[in-house]
């Protein structure tokens, strides 16, 4: 279990970061006096840093410089500054990277993960693996597999995405906004693909001998049932 | 010189006039000499022009400072000479000069703290943003969709403050470097992803993957971020389809935002691109708030990228970033280097 230690003066984005990183399996430790930052750094020696810059009395940078001289633990920058100057700086004083507020859980999460498998190799223990899970039914993230009475298939990038939005909110509907917005990565998606990948979703339920369990509301969106279930 | 002989023909006149009047006393007294009448006025007139010659030659620079168009602020500190007169200009346009210069550091000053206080502002303001979103990333509900929306239009909004403030430094603020186009465009785009979705509207990419133009990464990000909100928000409702496309115009790269949304009215598109100017579509949309464009117009001049426009009501928009020569693509490079 790796341990990431955050470095972030303010208690909410603290709180919250903590609680996700902790939902993927991560050990987190995190700093209550900003002069003793490096106290903690050498006490719980953890396996990556999350960095503010702007912090009460040292900034970020100064305390990258000091981790620097202990360890070479990979350090993200966190920060409201998105300046080239900071990025630069940040780099310079022996960060791996930097991600700008306000930031999305996911491009921390696979940051943080990509540091760890360069650091420590992608061998190490398939650890925060995201799985979903719906009576039954197994979504694996990172694998894009879908289980179901230990039968596995595979999924398209896209198709994982939107099962595991509708896994997620299960048994609640989820809006066709949030799931266009889901599915546009780099590429963008219009209403006629998501009908298009619904259908693929469907069929690989099918597959799966999971029949009907997307459910098309009208004027909002779509929901999973567990159909399957209430079959029995 | 015309100068000096306006300012000083009321003494010449003077003197002649009492030169003639002396000889008239003297001629009327009964007192007739020619030659020595003549001689004196001679000497007389001799001696008045030595004066005025001397006068106008250690004046000089003064005259011709009034009479010339001050170029530059520098030009008014300098010396006039040794005269009393000229000392007394001296020191007083220096003087001028020190509280002017007082008065623009003041201001300067102001104007920095003024932008530095906004900047850190914007920077507080995305602490409690980045909370927000980070709490909304988990909800799925219908209110947490809709606050999303309203906390991606503070972040617009606050990007436009930030960009507005650092104008003011720009020039320590930007760096010309090789940019792909394709990979910026598509960022912006997934920024956007939520204005798309919300109105309906989706993007059509013609970018040619491997074509780099100079260009300052952010600034242009920006830019095409004015460009695209802009085409969305016109398009809503009326078509569902923006096009982004690059393309070369003989020695430049075109990069082209083409909406078609209800148009700009002909009147209207030579003030676009004014600040605050909204127009008639900043009357039926309330968002705007006329800076987009001018925005737009004023980072494009300073990295010496053209801005083109045509415009139709009910047909749509199109604006176009005329960008320096194309970056070779990178097959290209990788050919010559080999």
């Amino acid at each position: 279990m790796s341990t990431i230690m955050i470095v972030e003066d303010d208690p909410k984005i603290n709180q919250l970061l903590q609680e996700q990183l902790e939902k993927y399996g991560f050990q987190t430790v995190n700093v209550e006096h900003f002069d003793r930052v490096m106290e903690v750094f050498t006490q719980s020696r953890p396996d990556l840093v999350l960095l503010d810059v702007n912090l009460p009395k040292f900034d970020g940078f100064y305390w990258c410089r000091q981790m620097r001289q202990e360890s070479n633990c990979p350090i993200l920058f966190i920060s409201a500054r998105e300046s080239k100057m900071d990025q630069v700086m940040a780099l310079e004083n022996g960060a791996d990277d930097y991600i700008t507020k306000p930031f999305d859980y996911d491009v921390v999460l696979a940051k943080i993960r990509s540091q760890l498998r360069r650091a420590y190799g992608q061998y190490a223990p398939q650890e925060g693996e995201r799985t979903v899970e719906v009576a039954g039914l197994k979504l694996f993230l990172e694998r894009m597999e879908l289980s179901m009475y230990d039968i596995k298939i595979e999924l398209s990038k896209k198709e994982a995405l939107l099962l595991e939005a509708l896994m997620n909110q299960h048994p609640r509907v989820v809006s066709r906004e949030r799931l266009l917005e889901k599915l546009w990565d780099e590429q963008f998606v219009d209403e006629n693909t998501l009908n298009v990948y619904i259908t693929r979703v469907r069929g690989k339920l099918k597959d799966l001998g999971l029949e009907g369990a997307v459910e098309t509301v009208r004027g909002s969106g779509y929901r999973l049932r567990a159909t399957w279930e209430e079959g029995q | 010189m015309k100068l000096f002989l306006r300012d000083q023909w009321p003494f010449a006149a003077f003197f002649l006039v009492q030169l003639i009047l002396l000889i008239m006393i003297f001629a009327m007294d009964g007192y007739w000499n020619e030659s020595l009448m003549i001689y004196v006025m001679f000497l007389s007139v001799f001696f008045a022009g030595a004066f005025l010659a001397i006068r106008y030659l250690s004046h000089r620079t003064i005259y011709q400072r009034l009479s010339k168009p001050v170029e530059s602020l520098e030009e008014l500190t300098q010396t006039y000479g040794n005269s009393p007169l000229c000392r007394a200009m001296d020191d007083i346009s220096q003087e001028q000069y020190r509280l002017y210069k007082e008065q623009l550091h003041a201001y300067e000053n102001k104007q920095r703290d003024h932008t530095t206080f906004i900047q850190q502002w914007v920077h507080q303001m995305k602490t409690p943003i980045s909370v927000i979103h980070l709490l909304l990333q988990n909800e799925d509900d219908p209110t947490a969709e809709s606050v999303r929306e309203e906390v991606d239009r503070i972040k617009r909004g606050l990007e436009t403050v930030l960009y507005i403030a650092r104008l003011d430094r720009f020039e320590q603020d930007f760096l010309i470097e090789p940019v792909t186009l394709r990979s910026m465009v598509q960022n912006v785009l997934a920024e956007n992803k939520r204005l798309f979705i919300r109105n309906q509207v989706y993007p059509e990419v013609k970018v040619d993957e491997n074509w780099r133009v100079e260009s300052d990464d952010k600034w242009l990000a920006f830019v095409l971020n004015q460009l695209l909100t802009n085409a969305v928000r016109y398009s809503a409702g009326k078509s569902n389809k923006v096009t982004i496309r690059a393309y070369e115009r003989g020695a430049h790269a075109i990069l082209e935002v083409q909406d078609y949304g209800i148009g700009i009215p002909t009147e209207d598109i030579r003030r676009v691109f004014k600040p605050y100017f909204t127009g008639e579509n900043g009357r039926k949309y309330p968002e705007s708030t006329g800076m987009g464009l001018y925005l737009v117009k004023e980072i494009c001049g300073r990295l010496h990228h053209g801005v083109e426009m045509e415009s139709e009501v009910g047909e749509g928009t199109t604006v176009r970033i005329v960008l320096s020569a194309v970056v070779p693509t990178l097959q290209e490079s990788k050919i010559a280097e080999s």
